[in-house]
């Protein structure tokens, strides 16, 4: 068998596994457009008491923006101290490491914590801000990863031109860095909006009801969310498969689009900044 | 101004630490509230057998052993998978191709696993039932390969990360002796990989295990070890199902919510195991410097 | 009848036209030197003997590279046969992250040339050739990465020996080393080109003078001149090759 033949072989032995995954996502389009039928403008701004979806939407919008509002901060803050302060040392190993295994929790473990954690010590019960706190520990870790990268790829030249006229080293850092970062930090708090929004376990305790009259008026109510009420509609309430395809395409089609912004918001900016690689 | 420094670096590193104090009390709480439940049976809350809520006896060797066997049954496919396919890509696939099926793998990772599961009732499930002749399609089979391709884009993503971070250095060299790509490929390139995959195959793992809606939806949802213990179209409870199922019913402070918090405990010390393995495998390496014999 | 034969050979990168109308005849079993400033195209033109240019996307060649008369560009020709007969080392050593074993091993590995016994003797006979024998012979084991930098570059040139090649290329080789690592390479190349045909391309004028037979001097992708190293340097025919010996610029 010559070299030639061989490397022919090799190159479709290896284009199988890429097929059949190829193939595997466009089953998963295909399945999921034929719940097209089903949806329409009136569906998705009827109230659930009507048979429409409208406060589920609403309710995983509320929650993902509040998550994405308590782990924003604190993991940007958190991955600035990594980067910029930090010094290599035990201490900071061992944050590294707990970084990565809050990502490794199961979401179900995190949800029960959330649970007994938020909902019952902190007193606040099934509700809005327990979903909050519950889906930020989830999105932390990927905010605080997308962040440091972002702040890796800033060239310290910024900082320490802002070093040499006399600020401080914070001043420095959030007049130059993080602006510069920002694109970065954008996409990585859409990823985690994108990775949270289909999460079921997590709120399955800590912030979802089936049903409630009308969008919650303060965040120590409960809330419907598009996953959860999917998910109760299939496994307990053996649903008719019309609206639980509308309810799925509609969660399939919030979380695409996070994920599709946060893509090419990543391709754009790479482009747009020349000090890039 | 430099008295201003100190408090911002404070709040920094309070920030920073955010996540061991979490975890910390994650560990406390859910210890806290499966202590019941953990003292009462002891050892035999690991390794008894049954697990029956009516008589309140709670053995969660079958949920173990559930667990366990869905998620290796999903590597064994999504690994070959996952890997040739990362291979193909970073390696065989022109320039212009691969940012283009980068994206559609990532977005296939973005997809909740709700809907996965929703995929593998109605569809994957009958159909599993159809080709073996069962009754019911909820099996560890099922379970598998519905995880599979749920991680099949997690496993391209990080495989192909190692991949392309191997110096085109090496490469150039093999390439300048005569190999061919895949000669490269297999002398040169996975050997440098190999403890990168490692640890992706084990955060792999561990991310299988913990996975919840998915498999609830197609596992079958019963608490007996299958008889014979390879028998993949047999029902199967994984530990998160079992959670995920019996909470909304337990009484708050009961038995049941006791044990349910003792399953939570042992994903959560499993899990932790296999992520601090997986970075020490990757430090290790970082530290030999990718010089090997 | 030249070793290799280069015949108005013209390679373009995406929209650069690195290297125009080179035409070039290399004698064998003699040291020849490619000079020329940054960006002269200098490393393009050996890379186009072995094709490793195709590893880098968006290349594109026109002309003919002779190899004892035949075309390296044909059709037929089998690329890896074709860059097992001609080896090349590189600026930055890169020696695999194995043994020091292993990386000799690894060609004649690859193209089946030997097994067991056979395969150590090789390894011994490329280590000597590449002068690195003696001071490896008790660690054959140990990761390439315990040598010091100038042994790294001889363990691939051993490397690339271990495969019989019969044109060696070598790529500014000693501009990552110290100076007396750069000497013994120097009088390694100078020894190599009794068995083999050697292409070095330097950026260093006295290197160039040193140890080459024959001189080319490069600019802007076009060849300026080209002869004996005594005459270039003594002698040197164009205006512009003058200048750069002089160090006018470059």
């Amino acid at each position: 068998m010559t070299t030639k033949t061989k490397e022919t072989i090799f190159f479709v032995a290896l284009g199988v596994p890429t097929v059949i995954c190829l193939l595997a996502f466009f089953w998963v389009l295909y399945l999921l457009s034929s719940g097209i039928g089903t949806l329409n403008w009136t569906l998705l701004t009827t109230s659930a008491l009507k048979g429409g979806i409208f406060e589920m939407i609403v309710g995983t919008i509320y929650l993902l923006l509040g998550a994405a509002g308590v782990a924003g901060p604190i993991g940007v803050l958190a991955a600035v101290y990594l980067v910029e302060y930090a010094p290599s040392g035990r201490i900071t190993r061992i944050i590294d490491q707990a970084i990565n295994n809050l990502a490794g929790v199961p979401s179900i473990v995190i949800g029960l914590f959330g649970y007994t954690f938020f909902s019952r010590q902190l007193g606040l019960g099934v509700s809005l801000a327990a979903g909050w706190l519950t889906l930020s520990l989830m999105m932390l870790p990927i905010v605080i990863r997308g962040t440091e990268e972002a702040l890796k790829m800033v060239p310290p030249s910024f900082k320490e031109a802002a070093l040499a006229l006399g600020t401080t080293k914070w001043r420095a850092i959030s007049a130059t860095s993080i602006p510069a970062a920002a694109p970065g930090i954008v996409t990585s708090v859409i990823l985690g909006i994108a990775r949270v929004a289909g999460e079921t376990a997590a709120i399955l305790f800590t912030s979802c009801v089936l049903i409630t009259r009308g969008l919650p008026k303060s965040p120590f109510e409960p809330v419907m969310a598009l996953a959860y009420n999917l998910f109760v509609q299939i496994v307990a309430l053996g649903e008719p498969a019309q609206r639980v395809f509308g309810t799925a395409l509609v969660l399939f089609l919030i979380v695409a689009s996070f994920a599709i912004v946060a893509i090419i918001l990543r391709t754009y900016y790479r482009r747009r900044q020349p000090w890039l690689r | 101004m430099r008295i201003k420094e100190q408090p911002i670096e404070a709040v920094l590193f309070l920030c920073a630490s955010f996540s061991i104090i979490i975890l910390l009390l994650m560990l406390l709480f859910v210890a806290r509230e499966g202590a019941l439940a953990l003292s009462k049976f002891g050892a035999n809350f690991i390794i008894g057998q049954i697990w029956d809520t009516n008589a309140n006896l709670y053995g969660a060797f079958p949920l173990i052993y559930s667990s366990l066997m869905v998620a290796l049954g999903a590597l064994t496919i999504a690994i070959p998978l996952g890997l040739g396919t990362s291979i193909f890509i970073a390696e065989i696939l022109p320039f212009s191709l691969r940012d283009p099926i980068k994206a559609i793998i990532e977005l296939l990772a973005s997809i909740p696993s709700v809907i996965y599961g929703f995929i593998g009732i109605i569809f994957l499930a009958p159909l599993i039932a159809s080709v073996f002749g069962l009754f019911s399609g909820a099996t560890a089979l099922t379970a598998s390969i519905v995880l599979a391709i749920m991680s099949v884009p997690t496993i391209v993503g990080v495989s192909g990360e190692i991949i392309s971070a191997v110096p085109k250095d090496y490469k150039e060299a093999s390439f300048a002796l005569g190999a061919t790509k895949w000669q490269t490929i297999r002398n040169v390139v996975l050997p440098i990989s190999k403890s990168g995959m490692l640890a992706g195959v084990m955060l792999g793992f561990g991310r299988a295990v913990g996975e919840t809606v998915a498999v609830l939806m197609v596992a079958g949802n019963v608490a007996r070890i299958p008889m014979p213990f390879y028998n993949v179209l047999a029902p199967v409870y994984p530990i998160t199902s079992v959670i995920a199922m019996q909470m909304g019913e337990a009484a708050v402070g009961s038995l049941e919510y006791s044990a349910l918090f003792g399953l939570g405990l042992i994903l959560f010390i499993f899990t932790f195991i296999v992520n601090t393995l997986a970075d020490v495998v990757v430090r290790r390496e970082r530290k030999t410097g990718g010089a090997k014999k | 009848m030249a070793k290799v034969d280069i015949k108005e050979l013209n390679v373009w990168f995406k929209e650069n036209h690195v290297l125009k109308d080179v035409s070039l005849a290399i004698k064998e079993h003699a040291v020849t030197a490619v000079m020329g400033p940054s960006g002269c195209g200098k490393t393009t033109l050996i890379r186009a003997i072995n094709r490793m240019n195709e590893i880098i996307g968006g290349s594109r060649t026109s002309g003919a590279v002779y190899l004892d008369g035949k075309n390296v560009y044909d059709e037929d020709t089998n690329v890896y046969e074709l860059r097992r007969k001609v080896g090349m080392v590189f600026q930055k050593p890169n020696p695999f992250p194995k043994s020091i074993f292993e990386n000799v091993a690894f060609g004649p590995k690859i193209h089946k040339i030997a097994n067991g016994k056979k395969l150590d003797e090789i390894v011994e006979e490329s280590l000597r050739g590449g002068a690195l024998w003696d001071e490896v012979k008790d660690r054959l084991n140990d990761s390439a990465f315990s040598l010091s930098g100038g042994q790294q570059q001889r363990l691939c040139i051993a490397r690339a020996l271990a495969v019989e090649p019969e044109v060696i290329l070598m790529d500014e080789p000693c501009s990552a080393l110290d100076p007396a690592a750069t000497a013994k390479i120097e009088a390694l190349i100078r020894e190599l080109s009794e068995k083999y045909t050697v292409i070095i391309v330097t950026h260093n004028l006295q290197q160039a003078a040193r140890v080459s037979d024959f001189t080319a001097f490069m600019y802007m992708g076009k060849l300026v001149e080209y002869g004996d190293t005594t005459s270039v340097f003594e002698n040197p025919k164009s205006e512009l090759t003058e200048k750069y010996i002089t160090g006018k610029f470059g």
